[in-house]
């Protein structure tokens, strides 16, 4: 929780020193900003669920028309004859599917039950998140006093060197991240106006922009979790439609529902994004070495998921500036 | 009843003024500032105490700042091979020094300790980078009295270097 609430902190705090400089009143300035930012963050979620369950709804409808269901066997028969021949010789017993649904359904059930208390604890976790993260912003400076405060005059500099080299490399890290993640968002979002043909409306194109936007904070995984919400809805709005299940990309590569014309489309995007965004926005920001990176991705994901791919890089680069000043010290002991 | 035309209607008014903006008001790198900016260094500076003989900084160590004198008394020096002190300069109340650390992370030319109970006021590189991405016109106009501190300094260096040339007798 207090790590999420720092990592908050990070990303809100110039926006608060800012708007404390314009109302002299760091309270209120604390409260506007969080209240602002939970807000769009209700309104985006709200926005986005209301459009996905009206698409949803019209998938259905769709689902319950005969021909759609002649689509999609005719979509599975196409992706099965694009398989090598023992994918398609493989045919499952039919007793054994039999049980393993009845496992399935059970399964579902479970794990709704889980879900429901899950739900309970994130809201608990999300709501003391907010609290720390408000108590953070408020007394962040005087909080940064009171450990600097505590440091031996000994080690006062390099203390008060290391904390700025661990701030400066978070918050260069968040906000060259967050840029980028808005450049392929909106690169994303025009892409996919450009392609159109999905069907989908306004609205939708800019939330499945904005959700690839946002995945792109995980790196490497990130970009593909993006393009996902795309193929699905472009799946959902072309069923039975033809011209779809017989779309060809460029002419030549079979390309049901659009699938890699959108692909193509976030490969664009993410390349991009990789040659010319990212190393302007971010640049060496972090100076880990890509392995590192990939190294720190695998501990992050094994330990903490998603969200631990999330801090991976980061905190393996607070890791490297804590390494470098305390290797830095121990050399120079003598100048202590 | 008191006279108004007599009484000390503004007793107390500076009151509220710390004893930190006081001595930092005597410092020429913050020359000019507003009450409202000093107010705003005040909450940047870090109050340091340091027992005699205690080292503040060695020489070619990292600097990271300056440091200013509320109370006590410090002296610079230089140390030869066999650990003989040669004094630079002793420093006290409202003085400062290291003030070029605010510009660059170079060595320190000297050894600064305490003589005796001090207390210092630090203000340090990271905090001005810091001040100058949140209001530029205040970090414009310390690094502006920083400049003037440093030609004032090269200037003096420059004459003592001419003097000592005079001196020296021609080959």
């Amino acid at each position: 929780m207090l790590i999420f609430a720092f990592l908050f902190t990070s990303v809100l705090l110039p926006s608060v020193d800012f708007l404390e400089r314009k109302i002299k009143s760091r309270g209120l300035s604390v409260l506007i900003i969080t209240v602002a930012l939970c807000a769009t963050f209700v309104l985006f979620l709200g926005s986005f669920a209301s459009n996905f369950i009206e698409q949803a709804s019209s998938f259905s409808t769709r689902l319950n028309e005969e021909h759609t269901m002649d689509n999609l066997n005719v979509f599975m028969e196409k992706v099965m004859d694009a398989m090598p021949d023992f994918v398609s010789e493989f045919k499952p017993d039919e007793t054994a599917l039999a049980t393993k649904l009845q496992d399935v359904v059970k399964g579902v059930i479970q794990n709704l039950l889980t879900f429901a208390g899950k739900v309970g604890g994130f809201i608990f976790t999300t709501i003391m998140v907010i609290i720390f993260t408000i108590i953070l912003l408020h007394e962040y400076h005087n909080f940064k006093r009171s450990l600097v405060h505590f440091i031996p005059n000994k080690y006062f500099e390099v203390g008060l060197r290391l904390i700025f080299n661990i701030e400066h490399q978070i918050s260069s890290y968040l906000r060259g991240q967050l840029l980028a993640a808005s450049s392929v968002g909106i690169m994303s979002i025009i892409g996919l106006f450009i392609l159109n043909l999905m069907g989908a409306n306004l609205t939708l194109i800019v939330f499945i922009g904005i959700i690839a936007g946002l995945a792109n904070l995980i790196p490497l995984v990130g970009p593909f979790v993006g393009m996902i919400p795309a193929i699905l809805i472009a799946i959902m709005n072309n069923l039975g439609n033809e011209a779809a299940m017989n779309h060809y990309l460029f002419g030549v590569i079979p390309s049901w529902f659009y699938i890699f014309d959108i692909a193509l489309m976030f490969l664009i995007v993410q390349q991009i994004d990789n040659n010319f965004v990212t190393p302007i926005l971010v640049g060496e920001s972090v100076g880990l070495h890509p392995i590192m990176v990939i190294i720190a991705l695998l501990i992050g994901g094994t330990l903490l998921g998603p969200l631990g791919m999330l801090f991976a890089v980061p905190a393996a680069g607070v890791l490297k500036v804590i390494f470098q000043e305390v290797s830095f010290v121990t050399k120079n002991a003598h100048l202590l | 009843m008191k006279n108004a035309l007599w009484t000390n209607l503004f007793e107390g008014w500076q009151k509220t003024e710390s004893q930190t903006v006081m001595t930092l008001k005597q410092v020429p790198i913050f020359r000019g500032l507003t009450n409202k900016e000093f107010r705003e260094i005040e909450k940047l500076i870090h109050e340091r105490t340091y027992k005699p003989q205690e080292i503040i900084f060695r020489y070619q160590a990292r600097g990271e700042g300056m440091y200013i004198i509320l109370s006590g008394e410090v002296e610079i020096y230089l140390e030869d091979e066999k650990g003989n002190k040669n004094i630079l300069a002793v420093l006290r109340d409202g003085e400062f020094f290291g003030e070029l650390s605010l510009l660059d992370a170079e060595e320190r030319s000297a050894t600064a300790a305490a003589t005796k109970n001090t207390i210092l006021l630090g203000f340090f590189r990271p905090d001005l980078l810091s001040l100058m991405e949140r209001n530029a016109e205040l970090g414009n106009k310390i690094l502006m009295n920083l400049a003037r501190v440093t030609s004032t300094r090269l200037r003096k260096t420059n004459e003592l270097l001419t003097e000592a040339q005079k001196l020296q007798p021609r080959p």
